[in-house]
């Protein structure tokens, strides 16, 4: 069946609890890791926004791919492209299973101990390790601009996860789960969006019906500056 | 395999079923004839879409899966070509219009001559057009009312002769469009609303948009977006004449032993193969597979490829690289910006568009401010990525930053090109289409100027810090794919004549942007359907009088 025929099956990524994928510990680990990539301060971090269950329902299978348009339910992937979700969902679970045992290796060889024991400062120094560089330091507007430490370049087309190491792969989805529609299983509560300022839809569905609406962050009332140039009036509409 | 019967022939059959297919589906069957689409990808409805950043741009749910439709790239004939996403754009019912944010400027008068104007440019390929903007704007008018648009006509002044103004206004401005406006009223330059194929009033049956911010990349689950899906081919539905096939993948252009084109060869979604038999074929698969598939038709009377006997099938290639400039504001000196509100783009200006020597370069391109994208996908080069840093970076700059982009007018190279990967295929078994591309030193030149003044606009409306985003190579980020058949009115030197008739094949027809001979500054949705209906009507007028 082609792609338009996918029958919606009413399932949630929140119809469980804890992990479908990872183990117990493994969830744990992911979890901690992804508190120290996105943290919590005066606001919430990727703790709250229940990250680690968006990560989770991504690897568990074909089932978590995409979302009905409205939220209410998953669409049931078939033929070539559920295969080739298979395969990438696949490689993604062992990047993942091999990188928490990488932690926790590097864990144990510095500090004597898992990562999720470990204090802060010593998770990321495990993550500055795992990701051969030193940990990113503040925006300003006044460094270099040589100074950055590698955000993907903004444009038209999003990274592409396919070919992405463990780490950077963590940092993405972690970023994903913070921040795509609730319906993953993360940002929960939409907290991922608050942090930001992004007023994001209440729900999938109410980006489809028009109830959800961004007009009021427009200009409504604000003239073109052509507006009454003569060329202008000339077209007047009929 | 196959054990029922073909298809009955049909006058017509359509590859593809974007802006070029649709608009020809519609003229043909409004004017009686029988018309048979097939549509490589499926045939989603508005109700599957809806403001869902993840699906439509991560997990490639209307873009082709690169695992299943790999494309291969390499800088040129030394290098190995690698496997890439190279030019993601909808392989579905109505093509590049569902995601599109929907940008129809027309075309300068300029655009057609560029080689009279400029001579022999050593490197390029730089040709004339064989039409004039005068032959086209009947067409421009034609489309913009029948699709539905939007801007201020007269508002662009290096505009041609118009017939006629936009069926309904503007969309309100955003505050990156005032801000793009403040800065360039700073430097003295103009801008003006820009042109969109979206309705912003009731029009024809249609809502107005729904300013759910859900735009460029998204297709709109209202009527508000204009796209073939929901204007062209409901309209060519309408006439009982039009069967559109989705999931149907044509592998090759048959052609009889007269040298006529029969019809082709397709297989449907459950894996049967099927002959299509048809007077008349018109391929309208993009710049990118259109010459793959004409290259992959090869017989005993076409051993180089259908339509390939001056060689040129796949050459002269232009990307329409997008480059920019971002602007981050502080926070604590200006408002937020809010990029995500309304759409995608506001306003745009043609003060860069026409050559100006002085650069240091020839032709320009429109440009556009817009936002950095929504809350996954937005990022901006050196944007710290883990960490409390990080945190902290999308927090003071989420709502205050945004970019302002070109969109390179790129020479034609006769040596960058799309041909057939040797050994790479795709889930169907078919060779993949190679790219072979390196920029000319003009678009280098070009694109750096442009995206260094982008920059100095958006200091001069306010931003504390600029960070340019300059191309190393092309990556196809534009979904553009221009030149690869191009037309002239010599059989040795072009591929299509000016009706976009293949000079080797007098029934076989491209009418999507392969036939662009250069790559103009601006987007091709609006030209690709001005033209689609131009030749369509020629077809009526005199072609189909010749066919048996």
């Amino acid at each position: 069946m082609g792609q338009a025929e996918w029958v919606t099956v009413p399932i949630s990524t929140r119809d469980v609890e804890g992990p479908i994928f990872f183990s117990q510990e493994e969830w744990d680990t992911v979890e901690a890791a992804t508190a120290r990539i996105i943290p919590t301060d005066h606001h919430p971090g990727a703790r709250e926004a229940k990250v680690v269950r968006f990560i989770d329902r991504m690897l568990a299978g074909t089932q978590f791919v995409f979302p009905a348009a409205d939220g209410i339910g998953w669409l049931r992937m078939e033929g070539r492209e559920e295969q080739a979700w298979q395969e990438r969902i696949a490689l993604r679970q062992s990047l993942y299973s091999s990188g928490v045992k990488e932690l926790d290796d590097i864990a144990v060889d510095r500090f004597g101990q898992r990562f999720v024991g470990l204090e802060g400062d010593q998770q990321d120094a495990v993550l500055e390790t795992i990701s051969g560089r030193p940990k990113p330091t503040p925006f300003s507007f006044d460094a270099p601009d040589d100074d950055g430490l590698g955000g993907a370049p903004a444009g038209n087309q999003p990274v592409n996860e396919d070919f992405l190491d463990f780490f950077p792969l963590l940092v993405l989805n972690t970023r994903q789960g913070f921040y795509a529609d609730p319906v993953y299983g993360g940002n929960e509560n939409r907290i991922g969006w608050a942090v930001i300022g992004f007023d994001g839809p209440p729900t999938l569905k109410s980006t489809m019906d028009g109830s959800y609406t961004t007009k009021k962050y427009m200009l409504p009332d604000a003239e073109w500056p052509y507006e009454r140039h003569p060329e202008v009036l000339r077209y007047r509409r009929p | 395999m196959q054990t029922k019967k073909n298809p009955a022939p049909v006058d017509v059959v359509i590859i593809g079923a974007g802006a070029g297919g649709a608009t020809a589906a519609k003229v043909l069957t409004e004017a009686g004839l029988t018309v048979v689409g097939l549509e490589r990808g499926p045939w989603l409805k508005p109700e599957h879409a809806s403001g869902d950043e993840l699906k439509y741009l991560n997990r490639n749910f209307i873009w082709q899966d690169p695992k299943l439709k790999p494309r291969t790239y390499r800088a040129n004939d030394q290098e190995e070509a690698v496997i890439t996403n190279f030019s993601a754009t909808p392989q579905v019912v109505g093509g590049g219009t569902t995601h599109w944010g929907g940008m129809v400027p027309r075309m300068t008068a300029s655009d057609f001559k560029l080689r009279s104007l400029h001579g022999d440019v050593p490197g390029a390929s730089l040709v004339d057009w064989p039409i004039t903007y005068d032959e086209l704007e009947p067409y421009y008018t034609r489309v913009e009312w029948e699709f539905g648009t939007s801007g201020l006509a007269g508002a662009n002044r290096w505009e041609g002769r118009r017939s006629r103004g936009y069926p309904t206004k503007p969309s309100p401005l955003s505050q990156i469009g005032r801000t793009f406006a403040t800065g360039m009223d700073k430097l003295g330059h103009s801008s003006f609303p820009m042109p969109q194929g979206m309705v912003t009033e009731p029009y024809r049956g249609r809502k107005p948009f729904s300013e759910n911010g859900f735009w460029q990349q998204y297709p709109d689950p209202g009527t508000g977006k204009s796209s073939t899906l929901i204007s062209f081919i409901p309209d060519a539905i309408n006439t009982g004449l039009y069967d559109l096939r989705s999931d149907c993948y044509v592998s090759e252009i048959l052609v009889g032993t007269n040298g006529r084109a029969t019809g082709v060869r397709y297989q449907d979604e459950n894996g049967y193969e099927w002959v299509q038999e048809a007077k008349a074929v018109i391929v309208a698969g993009g710049g990118i597979e259109t010459p793959r598939l004409l290259l992959m038709s090869k017989s005993a009377q076409f051993p180089d490829g259908l339509a390939n006997s001056s060689g040129q099938v796949g050459k002269n290639a232009t990307f329409h690289q997008y480059s920019f400039s971002v602007g981050l504001f502080d926070r604590d000196l200006r408002d937020p910006l809010y990029g995500w509100s309304g759409h995608y783009m506001s306003g745009c200006s043609f003060d860069f568009y026409e050559t100006d020597e002085s650069r240091g370069h020839i032709l320009g391109s429109l440009i556009f401010p817009s936002m950095l994208g929504h809350p996954v996908n937005w990022s901006f080069p050196g944007r710290p990525t883990w960490g409390s840093a990080a945190k902290d970076a999308d927090r003071e700059l989420f709502n205050h930053s945004m970019k302002i982009g070109i969109l390179l007018h790129d020479l034609p190279v006769e040596s960058n090109r799309v041909d057939l990967d040797p050994t790479v295929t795709d889930a169907w078994g078919l060779p993949v289409a190679r790219i072979t591309h390196t920029p000319h030193s003009n678009d280098y030149a070009q694109e750096r100027w442009q995206v260094q003044k982008n920059g100095e606009i958006l200091q001069a409306a306010g931003a504390s810090k600029v960070v340019p985003v300059n191309m190393e190579r092309i990556t196809g980020n534009t979904s553009h794919e221009l030149g690869t058949t191009r037309m002239g009115n010599d059989p040795s030197t072009s591929v299509v004549d000016r009706w976009c008739r293949t000079h080797d094949v007098p029934n076989l027809y491209v009418f999507d942007a392969s036939f662009f001979p250069t790559a103009t500054g601006i987007n091709p949705a609006l030209t690709i359907m001005a033209n689609t209906w131009r030749c369509a009507d020629r077809i009526l007028q005199v072609d189909r009088h010749t066919w048996s």
